[in-house]
């Protein structure tokens, strides 16, 4: 048991590593991206440049890839240590070698310009490609699992290795009589746990220990296309998208703005 | 052992056929095999009496009963998880401190003013525990939640321990509590230390207090 508080200066601090569960030391030298407002001190020297502005561009070119989501990111460039840390969330740093992972954009802190940051075809996660370091945050301590598993949507921080993504709805507890009833009458409530993510295949997924979800960054908008999920919506309205139901006036109802 | 801890914040849970647990609505966090979750209409074990009278007792948590084959994850809000295990005492508790339970455990309510009469009353509004209490029973395990971490104290009967109500987190063991006040003038004027109040509990057992002073 320490009495005392630790003391650190630019040469006891660990060389991009964890200082504690909450603080993460990055070493730089060169590049990082980080998100804005998730550095608390530094050493060194150190600038920050919002991305996209002039001499970045190669760099943001090579490694950033989404583009409307660049506000939210600036570069760190220079020499020294500088401390990240995020609402006293666990931080954790993983490495990834020549790999894949997705995570919640909430999450993500920072990440080496070895790594290309893309928008993920699932709302509200970015995807990771490379080889390189990376820092995210997590309500709780992170623990990975091997699919298959069915994940709380609020607990899930990410995955890696592309297992496959998909809803799960578990209403088996509305079957049979007593089911009925409670189906019927709603005496009994909801077991709040009728939706998962489920995930089979080859990767891991990773889960944060608590369902209280951090607050979550835009990542940016899709474009306005026909079969980019979240993107296709806004333009073309109408269309016969929602089955008639009898009884509806459908068209009409819609001319005469019913 | 049903109950395994993964961190400070988790717990994983091995469910098998013919066992059920309890757990708080909504505390999963990921699963693995065939498991089942149907909402707890009573709010636990026994018939409607049981239900009703946790009702009356302000004692009814929303529970779910967690059944099937499989592993289970439980982790709600943050909170720090511990696993007491009890091997046939009883362990007093707040319902709401309750993630899961082992569903062999008997559950109960205990009527604080039956423990100390008129005071008892006074210890459960100032520990913020009301009126009534949720007791368990038997062979099992219990999640427990707690804001900070819980440390564990033991209560012999030459060493009674004093806790701060808001600190207090459970009890176990044959344990008796009583509301220790230390109340003057100062109190009364508002320049009081803000310890006016202490919970003395004697007797042999254990108390477990949280590292912190806030309510769940």
């Amino acid at each position: 048991m320490s009495t005392a508080p630790r003391v650190l200066d630019v040469t006891t601090l660990p060389s991009t590593d964890n200082v504690d569960p909450y603080t993460f030391c990055v070493e730089l030298n060169g590049q990082w991206f980080l998100q804005k407002g998730k550095m608390i001190a530094y050493y060194g020297q150190i600038d920050f440049s919002g991305v996209g502005h002039g001499h970045l561009d190669g760099l943001v070119a090579g490694s950033f890839h989404s583009p409307l989501h660049a506000a939210d990111w600036v570069v760190a460039q220079g020499s020294g240590k500088m401390l990240l840390a995020d609402r006293a969330f666990d931080v954790n740093s993983y490495d990834l070698e020549d790999g894949n992972l997705t995570v919640r954009s909430g999450n993500l802190l920072a990440f080496e310009p070895s790594l290309s940051l893309k928008q993920s075809i699932v709302p509200g996660f970015l995807t990771l490609i490379g080889t390189g370091k990376f820092v995210a945050a997590s309500n709780g301590a992170v623990h990975f699992v091997e699919p298959p598993v069915r994940v709380d949507p609020q607990a899930l921080v990410g995955w890696a290795d592309c297992p496959s993504p998909c809803h799960h709805y578990d209403h088996g507890y509305l079957k049979g009589v007593l089911g009925g009833i409670r189906a019927l009458t709603g005496i009994g409530g909801a077991s709040g746990e009728e939706h998962q993510f489920e995930f089979v295949g080859a990767g891991t997924v990773l889960i944060q220990s608590s369902e209280t979800l951090m607050a979550e960054q835009a990542t940016g908008a899709v474009p306005h296309e026909a079969g980019v999920p979240g993107g296709g919506q806004g333009g073309q309205r109408g269309g016969q998208q929602t089955p008639q139901l009898p009884g509806q006036l459908g068209g009409l109802q819609r001319r005469f703005g019913l | 052992m049903p109950f395994r801890e993964i961190n400070a914040k988790m717990v994983e849970a091995h469910v098998q056929p013919g066992q059920r647990l309890f757990s708080q609505r909504g505390a999963m966090i990921a699963y693995k095999g065939d498991v089942r979750f149907t909402p707890n209409m009573q709010g636990g074990q026994g018939g409607l009496t049981s239900m009703i009278g946790r009702r009356v007792a302000n004692e009814a948590t929303p529970l779910m009963t967690v059944e099937g084959q499989g592993t289970v994850m439980f982790g709600h809000g943050g909170h720090h998880v511990e696993v007491i295990e009890l091997d046939g005492d009883t362990l007093c508790v707040e319902a709401d401190r309750l993630l899961a339970f082992d569903g062999t455990l008997e559950q109960g309510t205990l009527f604080l003013g039956s423990d100390g009469g008129v005071m008892g009353m006074v210890r459960g509004q100032v520990t913020g525990q009301g009126l009534f209490t949720t007791t368990l029973k038997g062979r099992g395990a219990v999640a427990v939640m707690a804001h900070g971490g819980i440390i564990q104290l033991p209560v012999t009967p030459d060493r009674p321990v004093h806790v701060d109500p808001q600190a207090y987190v459970a009890h176990h063991g044959d344990v008796r509590n009583k509301l220790s006040t230390a109340l003057g003038w100062r109190d009364m004027v508002g320049r009081g230390s803000g310890e006016g109040f202490q919970l003395e509990l004697s007797g042999n057992g254990a108390v477990f207090v949280q590292a912190s002073e806030e309510k769940l």
